[in-house]
This record gives structure tokens, C-alpha cells and sequence, in this order.
């Protein structure tokens, strides 16, 4: 069964920064992940793309190079999913980025989601009826 | 991924620069070989994320066994299209795995105390999981450190089922 990991905001930052406090914590799940998929375990990393913008991950900035090999895909924000945020956002009151986040969720046909994130209660609140592993980083 | 920035290591001036003043020293090879595999990386990045689907015929030869398994997969079990698409996500899997791998060991290399322990590999394991002992990450930190003892090529799947035998045993 294939799984889908999510980062949010600060997973990401602490992905790319190698003196954030988290940076170690956030590597060893990505570390695991090379490993599942060094024995063919469909798992796959990705990022909406508002939560790059706000952790300001420029793809194109050298300094992300390490998360730029690390096969995360983008998950962009289409007129659709923006339609499923901006009602997630309106219900909830939570940010852009954690709207998106659920859009994502929701959107997904993946049966195993997990998010990375520091803010598991906003996680819980955007991902409406699908089941969603949260790991607080 | 397209649209993002792979660093290039200028290969260039590395080959050109003047060799080490003394004679056992093994810098100058050190740092080429590692710039090498840098761009090997950047290049094996770039190639993944190519959006050509121009085809090639290939001399790489496959053991018949293993070609005729992969005809039936396709076949009896509808594992894929065809045999080579089936072949060709194997091993863009393989790659993309052997990429991260090899762009963690990197970084790593530049910043060494990011390298997870094996306890931290094992509680991420066991939060991607799921699994029951995931909130235990002391008995996760002691069995990762008591498995390595013995085991040093274990890996966090192994301390995660020693650690699980130590809990039912103790229970």
C-alpha cells in the first residue's frame, strides 16, 4: 500500500537548515523513507507549494540543494485545491499554508497519509474526515 | 524536479589546480573523487527530472529468467503496460532511492552531526509506522544501542523487532 508524507512549514525549514534544532529528527524519517524505497516500498515525499514559499524554499537557491535531491514533489495549489482551501480556511481559521496542506489531504487518493509537522492540532483540524498519521517534529 | 537548483561543482578547475606540495599527500585526489560523485549526483538529479521520453535501444542484457518473469508479470498479473515500462519504474525507483541516499551521505559528509543515530532511525521508523512502541523512544534509544553491540549492521527495522520481543518478554 502506498504512503504519502507531507511536510509543513517547519519540517521543511528544519530540513534545510542544518543548524535548526529539528534539522537531525526531520533526516532520520527522511533517511528511512531512502531506505523503504531502496527495497521498492512505494513511499513518496512531498510539499504543498505555499509551505515552500513560507519556509522559503527557493528551488532554485543552492542553498536547498540537499532538499532539491531528495525527491520531494511539489503538490501546487490549482484553481481547484484552492477552491477546497479557501473553504478549509474559512471553517477553520487556519493559515494559507495549513489550508493547503488539507486541500492536499483531501485531494489525495493515497490511502496512508502522514504529515511532518509542529502543529499537529491545525493538522488534525484541516484533514476533515480522512485518517492522517501526524508526527510532531 | 523541475525548476530547482542542483549546485555545480566547477570540474574544470579542479582538474587544473596545482597538484599537492607533498609527497604522500592524498588531498587533491580526495577532493576530486568527491567532486566527482557531487556531479554525478547533480547530473543523476537532472536526468531523473528530464521531461525527454525520447527512447533508446540498449545492449544491457538481462538474465532470460528474470525477462521471462517480467513478460508474465506483465501479462498474467498486469503489472505494468509493458515489460519495459515495467523495467524502466523499477529502476527509476532503484535511482531516485540511490539518489537520496547518496545526497544524505553528502550532506552528511559536510555536516556530520546530522547523521541520525541508529535510535533516531529506529523512532522515526516506528512513528512512520505506526507501530506500538513508537511513543517508548527510551526503549528504542537502549535496544538500538544494545542490538549494535552484536549486530553492527543492523538497521532500525531489526531494533524495532528487538525491541518489540524485549517489550512482550518483559510483560
Amino acid at each position: 500500500m502506498s504512503t504519502l508524507i507531507l511536510f509543513d512549514n517547519e519540517a521543511v525549514q528544519a530540513l534545510g537548515d542544518p543548524n535548526h534544532p529539528k534539522h537531525r529528527r526531520v533526516l532520520s524519517h527522511v533517511e528511512v523513507v531512502a531506505q523503504r524505497r531502496r527495497r521498492a516500498v512505494p513511499v513518496t515525499l512531498a510539499v504543498p507549494t505555499t509551505v515552500r514559499v513560507e519556509a522559503g524554499w527557493d528551488g532554485m537557491d543552492r542553498r536547498w540543494a540537499l532538499a532539491n535531491h531528495l525527491r520531494i514533489t511539489d503538490e501546487p495549489l490549482g484553481p481547484a485545491q484552492a477552491n477546497v482551501a479557501a473553504g478549509i480556511r474559512s471553517r477553520t481559521g487556519v493559515s494559507v499554508t495549513d489550508a493547503h496542506l488539507g486541500a492536499v489531504i483531501r485531494a489525495t487518493s493515497v490511502t496512508n497519509i502522514t504529515v511532518l509537522t509542529s502543529d499537529t492540532k491545525d493538522v488534525r483540524a484541516v484533514a476533515g474526515a480522512r485518517a492522517v498519521k501526524v508526527i510532531a517534529v | 524536479m523541475p525548476g530547482r537548483h542542483f549546485a555545480k561543482p566547477d570540474l574544470q578547475s579542479i582538474y587544473m589546480s596545482p597538484p599537492c606540495q607533498y609527497p604522500v599527500c592524498t588531498t587533491v585526489l580526495w577532493y576530486t573523487r568527491t567532486m566527482v560523485k557531487n556531479e554525478a549526483i547533480e547530473r543523476i538529479a537532472e536526468l531523473l527530472d528530464s521531461s525527454d521520453t525520447e527512447t533508446a535501444n540498449t545492449s544491457m542484457r538481462l538474465p532470460r529468467a528474470l525477462r521471462d518473469a517480467a513478460a508474465l508479470a506483465v501479462e498474467e498479473l498486469g503489472a505494468a503496460p509493458t515489460a519495459t515500462t515495467l523495467t524502466a519504474v523499477a529502476l527509476r525507483g532503484m535511482l531516485e532511492a540511490l539518489l537520496m541516499q547518496a545526497a544524505l551521505d553528502q550532506h552528511y559528509g559536510q555536516h556530520p552531526q546530522a547523521r541520525p543515530s541508529l535510535g533516531d532511525l529506529t523512532v522515526a521508523a516506528a512513528e512512520l509506522d505506526g507501530h506500538p512502541l513508537a511513543g517508548q523512544s527510551e526503549l528504542l534509544y537502549q535496544s538500538a544501542a544494545e542490538i549494535v553491540r552484536t549486530h553492527p549492521g543492523a538497521n532500525a527495522d531489526d531494533v524495532l523487532l528487538w525491541a518489540e520481543a524485549r517489550a512482550t518478554a518483559s510483560a
